[in-house]
């Protein structure tokens, strides 16, 4: 009698564990779904070959949004990226026997997490105040400060995985330790490091704190990056906000395509891990 | 290629890599410097304690202070983390105990894409979808019931508009709970097969071995992991933004527009045209930081210690 109550009580346990699971993909579908929804009816031509028209008027498209975002997006990750792999290669490989080497994992383990807009305004104070003015640099920087951590930390990873014998193997050969690294490690971790920066660049394209008071906004096309320069997600915020209807769809419009590329990616990266884990 | 040349190449290479590992100390202590060089002129002014119990935000006569942004970015942070975590808990028990395995990969990948969303996607949503939906059915539903219990009532005042503490909340919520359920997931997987097998030999239940084998041997885990969150929704900016307003007031309940620290700054960090006004603003990121930050690295410990056993 008494197993048959604990038994039932496992039972429904369990189940509530199930729901849980369901309310987690329920709010997943709910946004996606929701996005799609709204989003597809602001897609069209003008959307991207427009620049804005003036505030409350029809019409206008964001291409200078779309070149802007990605502008400093690729600046971000040129100077994420490699400040970010070499950090991980000492990391993992000249630094390995060292005590600093795990402060530095820790600390890029916190900072990984550390508010975004806290780094945005740390840029405005060390290059937007002194230049006085804002420029698609400064968020450019931004970004690559918000990348180093992460893609340091998936690269110290990565390296770590490659068996230790392989690296003795080119020792033996009489290579020096610059070139083991480069033509053994960094092959055989190619694909995890690649991962690593695949993420680390989904999740800054859609920052919009730290552009704020850095990259700020601009309602002209501009390639520019010592002026401001519009970003998809600064001008989401100032869309969203704003009063116009027309400004709202396009808003719609802009959150499906930064969302479609970030989950794109995200899945790319994760399609990338199996891969190389099936081999 | 002679063995001396390669020699200083290589330690070229050392050199190098140590510069780009160490910039991540120098950004660090960078930040933690700038912010409080910035903050100066503040803390001269207001102090440190008067800055923190001090309610009025006035940029006209110059007077600012903490309070009511400090209670609004606690109160979202803590109340997310309420509704986040026996969620995250339930997730990461279905994931490692329940789930058949092609449902393993669909649930942890949906998840992860849960936490891969943007903060500004969140914010927009919250703002043309969820809001409305809060102020037309669920918050009135909570007034109608919950509401009508003397003291508890009182969370649920006012009116219903959508915009408020409790909506920005929930949003948090839904975005820390992949982060929780990660780490927690990462925990259960280091209980010892052993231990479970000897309970289940005992005739234990599948939810007794959870509750009485898993839980009490990740309890570290699950706890850095509910810190890191706590870091993360204390930081979170633009889906708060959308649906907290801009109020400097220190909220009375749930149902009200509020601040929070990341709030204010996404809103007024460009308008501010005083230098006391601009120093006050970064007197609290300097404070959003040190709070984020010693969090974070109590959480890390946790994590760390959980991981040694």
């Amino acid at each position: 009698m008494i197993m048959k109550r604990r038994k039932i009580l496992s039972g429904i346990a369990l189940f509530v564990c199930f729901l849980t699971a369901l309310w987690g993909i329920f709010w997943l579908f709910f946004i996606i779904i929701d996005v799609l929804r709204h989003g597809i009816t602001a897609i069209n031509p003008a959307l991207f070959l427009n620049d804005p028209a003036p505030p409350g008027e029809q019409g206008g498209g964001l291409r200078n949004a779309f070149v802007g975002h990605l502008m400093i997006t690729i600046c971000a990750t040129l100077i994420g990226v490699p400040v970010g792999v070499l950090g991980g290669t000492f990391l993992a490989e000249y630094g390995r026997k060292y005590k600093i080497s795990k402060v530095i994992s820790t600390l890029a383990d916190i900072m990984v997490s550390v508010p975004a807009i806290i780094v945005g305004a740390f840029v405005y104070a060390v290059i937007v105040k002194p230049l006085g003015h804002f420029s698609g640099w400064a968020g450019a920087v931004s970004l690559g400060i918000i990348m180093i951590p992460t893609v340091l930390r998936t690269t110290e990873n990565m390296l770590s995985l490659i068996p230790w014998t392989l690296r003795e193997a080119a020792f033996a050969l009489g290579a020096p330790y610059y070139k083991v690294i480069i033509q053994v490690v960094y092959r055989g971790a190619a694909t995890g490091i690649l991962t690593g920066i695949i993420l680390a660049i989904a999740r800054v394209t859609g920052e919009a704190a730290p552009l704020l008071f850095t990259s700020f906004n601009n309602t002209f096309f501009s390639l520019n990056m010592n002026e401001p320069i519009a970003s998809l997600t600064v001008t989401i915020f100032q869309y969203a906000m704003g009063p116009y209807e027309d400004w709202h769809t396009q808003a719609w419009g802009a959150s499906l395509m930064i969302t479609v590329f970030i989950l794109l990616a995200t899945i790319t990266g994760r399609l990338l891990i199996k891969r190389r884990y099936k081999d | 290629m002679s063995i001396q040349k390669s020699k200083i190449l290589d330690f070229g290479f050392l050199v190098f890599t140590a510069v780009t590992a160490f910039s991540v100390i120098i950004i660090s202590a960078g930040i933690f410097l700038v912010l409080f060089k910035e903050s100066l002129p503040a803390m001269n002014r207001f102090g440190f304690e008067e800055f923190i119990f001090s309610t009025e935000w006035d940029p006209v006569q110059e007077v600012f202070g903490a309070l009511p942004a400090l209670t609004g970015t606690l109160i979202t942070a803590f109340l997310a983390l309420l509704l986040a975590t026996p969620i995250a808990i339930g997730i990461a028990i279905f994931i490692t105990e329940i789930a058949p395995p092609f449902l393993k990969g669909i649930i942890g990948t949906s998840i992860e894409l849960l936490a891969a969303i943007p903060s500004i996607i969140y914010g927009m949503w919250g703002l043309f979808t969820l809001a409305p939906i809060m102020s037309q059915y669920i918050e009135p539903f909570f007034q109608s019931t919950i509401g009508k219990v003397p003291l508890i009532g009182k969370l649920f005042e006012g009116t219903p508009l959508g915009v408020d503490l409790f909506t920005a909340s929930i949003i948090l919520s839904i975005m820390i709970i992949p982060f929780t359920a990660s780490l927690a997931r990462d925990s259960f997987n280091l209980t010892p097969a052993v231990l479970k097998e000897s309970a289940y030999a005992m005739g234990a239940t599948k939810w007794e071995v959870v509750k009485d084998v898993v839980m009490p041997y990740s309890k570290l885990g699950v706890l850095g992991g509910v810190g890191l969150s706590l870091g993360r929704a204390l930081g979170e900016t633009m889906a708060v933004a959308f649906v907290l307003g801009n109020l400097n007031q220190i909220p009375k309940s749930l149902f009200e527009a509020a601040a929070t620290v990341t709030v204010k700054l996404a809103n007024e960090f460009t308008e501010a045209d005083k230098d006391i006004y601009l120093s006050s603003l970064y007197y609290l990121a300097f404070l959003l930081f040190i709070m984020s930050f010693a969090i974070l690295a109590i959480a890390k410990a946790f994590l760390v210690r959980a991981e040694k056993r």
